[in-house]
Formats: structure tokens, C-alpha cells, sequence
């Protein structure tokens, strides 16, 4: 009975932990000027408005940014599915010499600091004429989420039965068609996952995408050149219109999740 | 409709031959069994059959085509897999369906050939359901009603009945059976369950360490297996061996067991390894003629028949005898091999003499 009251406590402790902020980002987001600059602030906001957000979108070069982070986390997200998922296939059911060191290098790719990269990649899209583009964002983006696209697709097409395939095959299908017709449905849950989870990657990367734009910037890079020189307001909005995508997109695929990690998910 | 014929196929895993120079002939129509113990190659000679692996050397005929080296979708063929393979995605009128929509047939023949393959199996009513909505053994149904619905030149079948359950397996046995009886497709079954060789096959190959050792029809396979492993794998229980010396006599040898001289093989000497199924040993608590005594050591009352274990000079054997036969672990038992049944083996090779 203690020990269940200790958990309960600790669950407790650390949810608040996570979503407090959440919660005062959300609630400050939502309010008029005068309570987001008051002090003390009180737990529930006494005013409900939408200044504070039209205030946000209102502002020169926001909806730029927003549009450009879009248009760059969905270029990620079919880039890594393109290359991912058929280095998954080839994973999942090929053997090949070296698959295994093969799979390791795809987890150091994230080992290597993309601050050392950064720079002398700029100079390249300088040289290739990419420098200053959402594509040349998205580029880098890839990279990132690869990895975790190739392992997860990986895991996703071992848990097909070959067998399926090559019922497929005696059935008349090329590789292709099998793949398309019987692979690709079974596995579409998955590789909606990894969309997802490469698009959130995208969205929240701040680093490479400050450093590879001027102009067209994300809205993350955005954010972060204005907002040391933004009044509070802004500040608040931005931020929460910055976790929203994020939120959503993780409860979406939680179930999704939870069936990569083993977890019965009802 | 047509034959298969493989001619000489060798395979390797690595280090590891699975086929070595494997020839075999499946004639129009037939039905034959590919049997063997689990690592013996039968799957992977049906998977080269299938065009799902690919033969070191050798060549794979269906009918008069050479298929060495097409891939399965160009064999003509259909399999059936041992985890029944149906496609969770798809409601069971589309499975069947799968194969005549990859052929482009017209919308009313395919809706003709689903309903006639999916009531060859009885499965009409499950039509619109999902295989997850399904039990091992009508998802098994879906699996052969869709390696039918295509009409396949040779249907191949990969231990299918080894995941259900014992009652079902017999049910279903039998069911194939008549099915591919009335179907007349020629069709290739591996299985590592006798039984099951036996009971549905027109003819029976003995797979053995990448061979095929035997290849006949189940009754001359099961009276006269061509050495020791054939005669041991097939039978339940298996056949009895009994080690004995044999002793020349001027133009005949005669070999002694217990107090019974029989005439052995000719042009042999030394020892001889004497094969005897359990029930072609008549068994009479009496002396009686062309007979030898052998100690009961346990009596397994079967309902049929008794099964006995007897002890003969140190060796084993066992012997089916009638359920109303009165003994008991102790008594002595008079044994009549039956003369026609008597099958001699070399007892280095193991090979039988003929």
C-alpha cells in the first residue's frame, strides 16, 4: 500500500514536471497582454482570447517560416521514407556481408556531431547553389531521420513472414508487385510511424537549419533569431505553436509505438 | 495439367549440401509425397521446384518447359506453405482471388473461379471475413482454395497439415485427398509424418541426407524398404532388425534365430541383419512349427491389437498379436515369421539383399 502510494507520488511529481510548462505555455498563449506580463501569475488564466496568437501570426515573416517548415519536414519525410524504407527491406531480408557493421554505421551517423558538419555543408550548398533553399534543409533533416527510418522499417518488414512474399511470387507477382500488393499494406501502420517521426525531427531541428538558411528561414530557426528581441506575447505563442505539431503527431502514432517497443496496446 | 522432372540438382548452403544430384520423375496426374526426416532436403527441393531458391546444377522440367531458370511467377504453379502464408490484408474472397487478378481475368471469372475453388473446400460462407476471424484450419481451406483457383500445372504442397491439431490433420487427410482425386492435379507434398505419406500418396520418395533412397508406391515402400533407414522411418513402430550369423551349408547358408534355422540368403556369409514388421510374426503361446521362442518383456494393450516387446538372445523386437491373447511380462511366446514377408539386409550398408 506504501509502496503503491510512493509510485502514485513519483508518477505524479514527474507528470507535472512535463506538462506544467506545457500547460503555462498553452494557457499564456491563450490570454490578453496584461495577464501574460503580470505578476504573480495566476494558475487559471481569468481572460480567454486569441490576441496574443494573432499578434504572433500578424508578425512580419511568420507565416513564411511556418510555410517553409512544412514544406521542409514533408520533404524529410519522403526522403527518408525513400531511402529508409528499401535499406529496412534489404535489412529485414537480405544477408549480406558486413549487415552488421552496415547496421551499426546507420546508428553512428547520429554519433557524429552535426555542429562539426554544419559549416563545411553550408559551403558546399554555397557551391551547388542549394544554400538558402528548404530542400538543402531537408537534405540534412534526412540524414537525421534516416536512421531511425531505416531501423524501424528494419524491424517492420521482419515482422512480415517472407512466406507472404513468396506465396505472392507463386502467385504471379514480380518482386515488385509482391511488394506493393502484399509488403507495403501490412507495413503502411509502421511506415506511417516513421513519417511522423521524421517529420517531428524535422520540425523541432534547429541547428542546421539556422546555420543552412538566411531568408528562407523554419519556423524553429525563425523563432530563434527573433526571439530574444520579441516582447513576452510573442514568446509564448511561438513556443506553443512550436510543441503543438509535435503533441499531436505523438499521440497519433503512440499506438504505433507501443507495438514497436512489445507493449499490448489496447 | 502436366509432369515434373528434375534432373540431377545439386544444392549447397555454405558448407552444407542439402541436395546431392537429385533426379525425380512426377508423372501427369500423380500424386506424389516427398518424405523424410526434418534436414533431409525435401522443402528445399520442393522451393527449387517452386523456383524459390536456385539449384547449383541441374535442371527443373514442368511438363515439357524447362523452368531452371524462370522465376516462380512463370512456373505455372501454385504452393501451398506450411504456416498456411494467407494474406491478412485482404478478406478471404480476395486471397483466393489474388493469383486470377495478377492473370487479368475478367471480373465474372474471377467471382466464378473463387466461388467454385472456395466451395471444393466448404469454405463459401467465409467469403467476406479476414483471416484473423479465422481458425488454423479454415485459414489452411483459404491457403489450397487459393493455390487451386489459379488451375496450376503442379500444385505444391509444403508440410501443410503439420500445423493442425491431430483430430483436424485426419479430417483434412482425407479431404485432400478426395479433393485432388477429383481435381487430378499433379501435385508434389512434402511431409516428415509416414502416415500421412502413406495414406494419400500414388507414390512415396524416401529422402534421406540430400537423397532420395527409395521412390515407389507406399505398399512395396512399407513391404520391401530398400535398406534399414527406409524400414525403420516407415512404421509404427518400426520394422524389427535382428543382427543374426549366418552359416553356409554346402549351395544354401541358413541364419540361426533362437532355436529356429532359416534359410538365409545365398552367396552371403557372416553376418546378416533379418528385417520383420511387427505383424507378419504369427504369435502362439504353444511350440508350434517354423517357430521360435521369444520371452514377453511388456504387453501394451492398444485396443486392435497387443503390442508386445520380446527379448530374443539379447535383442529386441516388437510384435502385434491379437487383443485376446492371454500373456503376461515373463511368458515365453512361439514366433512364425512369415516366409513371403522375410526381408535380409547387409548389416555394414544397411542395404537389403535381394
Amino acid at each position: 500500500m506504501r509502496a503503491r502510494w510512493f509510485y502514485l507520488g513519483l508518477a505524479f511529481v514527474f507528470s507535472a514536471w512535463v506538462l506544467l510548462p506545457i500547460y503555462f505555455l498553452a494557457a499564456l498563449a491563450f490570454t490578453e497582454r496584461q495577464e501574460v506580463f503580470a505578476w504573480p501569475k495566476s494558475f487559471w488564466p481569468e481572460t480567454l482570447s486569441l490576441e496574443t496568437i494573432s499578434f504572433f501570426f500578424g508578425v512580419d515573416g511568420v507565416w513564411r517560416a511556418v510555410r517553409n517548415s512544412v514544406v521542409v519536414a514533408l520533404l524529410t519525410v519522403v526522403l527518408a521514407l525513400l531511402l529508409g524504407a528499401p535499406a529496412g527491406y534489404a535489412l529485414a531480408r537480405y544477408r549480406f556481408v558486413g549487415k552488421d557493421a552496415y547496421r551499426i554505421l546507420i546508428l553512428l551517423t547520429r554519433a557524429f556531431p552535426i555542429m562539426i558538419l554544419a559549416v563545411p555543408l553550408a559551403v558546399r550548398f554555397i557551391d551547388f547553389g542549394l544554400y538558402d533553399t528548404p530542400l538543402a534543409v531537408a537534405i540534412v533533416h534526412t540524414a537525421l531521420a534516416l536512421p531511425f527510418a531505416v531501423l524501424i522499417t528494419s524491424s517492420l518488414f521482419m515482422g512480415i513472414p517472407k512466406e507472404l512474399e513468396e506465396a505472392a511470387w507463386t502467385l504471379g507477382c514480380t518482386n515488385l508487385q509482391a511488394f506493393t500488393k502484399v509488403v507495403l499494406p501490412l507495413a503502411l501502420p509502421g511506415m506511417a510511424a516513421t513519417a511522423i517521426f521524421a517529420f517531428v525531427t524535422s520540425w523541432n531541428e534547429v541547428f542546421a537549419a539556422t546555420i543552412l538558411t538566411l531568408r528562407e528561414r523554419t519556423l524553429t530557426a525563425f523563432l530563434l533569431s527573433v526571439l530574444h528581441e520579441s516582447p513576452l506575447p510573442f514568446r509564448f505563442a511561438g513556443g506553443f505553436f512550436l510543441i503543438v505539431p509535435a503533441l499531436v503527431f505523438i499521440f497519433m502514432i503512440r499506438r504505433y509505438l507501443f507495438t514497436l517497443w512489445g507493449i499490448a496496446s489496447r | 495439367m502436366a509432369g515434373i522432372r528434375v534432373d540431377g540438382i545439386d544444392k549447397t548452403f555454405g558448407e552444407v549440401r542439402a541436395l546431392e544430384t537429385v533426379s525425380l520423375t512426377v508423372r501427369d496426374q500423380e500424386f506424389v509425397v516427398l518424405l523424410g526426416p526434418s534436414g533431409c532436403g525435401k522443402t528445399t527441393l520442393l522451393r527449387i521446384i517452386a523456383g524459390l531458391e536456385h539449384a547449383n546444377s541441374g535442371s527443373v522440367y514442368i511438363g515439357e518447359r524447362d523452368v531452371t531458370h524462370l522465376p516462380p511467377r512463370a512456373r505455372r504453379i501454385s504452393m501451398v506453405f506450411q504456416n498456411y502464408a494467407v494474406f491478412p490484408h485482404l478478406t478471404v474472397f480476395e486471397n483466393i482471388a489474388f493469383g486470377l487478378r495478377m492473370k487479368k481475368e475478367p471480373k465474372e471469372v474471377v467471382r466464378e473461379k473463387v466461388e467454385r475453388a472456395a466451395a471444393l473446400m466448404h469454405i463459401e460462407t467465409l467469403l467476406q471475413r479476414y483471416p484473423a476471424q479465422l481458425s488454423g484450419g479454415q485459414r489452411q481451406r483459404v491457403a489450397v482454395a487459393r493455390a487451386l483457383a489459379v488451375e496450376p500445372e503442379v500444385l505444391l504442397m509444403d508440410e501443410p497439415l503439420s500445423n493442425l491439431d491431430a483430430l483436424l490433420r485426419l479430417e483434412m487427410r482425407a479431404e485432400l485427398k478426395r479433393l485432388l482425386q477429383s481435381t487430378k492435379t499433379t501435385t508434389l507434398y512434402v511431409t516428415h509424418d509416414q502416415v500421412e505419406a502413406m495414406s494419400m500418396a500414388d507414390r512415396i520418395a524416401v529422402m534421406r541426407d540430400g537423397r532420395i533412397v527409395q521412390y515407389d508406391v507406399p505398399i512395396k515402400i512399407y513391404q520391401e524398404p530398400t535398406d534399414t533407414f527406409v524400414g525403420g522411418f516407415i512404421g509404427s513402430p518400426p520394422m524389427n532388425f535382428l543382427r543374426l550369423k549366418l552359416e553356409r551349408q554346402r549351395d544354401h547358408t541358413v541364419a540361426q534365430v533362437g532355436n529356429l534355422a532359416l534359410p538365409g540368403p545365398t552367396k552371403r556369409e557372416g553376418e546378416v541383419i533379418l528385417g520383420l514388421r511387427p505383424e507378419d510374426l504369427e504369435v502362439s503361446p504353444q511350440e508350434s512349427t517354423n517357430s521360435f521362442a521369444a520371452e514377453v518383456l511388456v504387453v501394451e494393450p492398444l485396443g486392435p491389437h497387443l503390442l508386445l516387446t520380446l527379448s530374443l538372445n539379447g535383442q529386441t523386437l516388437k510384435v502385434t498379436a491379437a487383443p485376446d491373447l492371454p500373456t503376461r511380462p515373463g511368458d515365453s511366446l512361439w514366433l512364425r515369421p512369415i516366409p513371403a514377408r522375410i526381408r535380409w539386409m547387409d548389416p555394414e550398408s544397411g542395404q537389403a539383399i535381394r
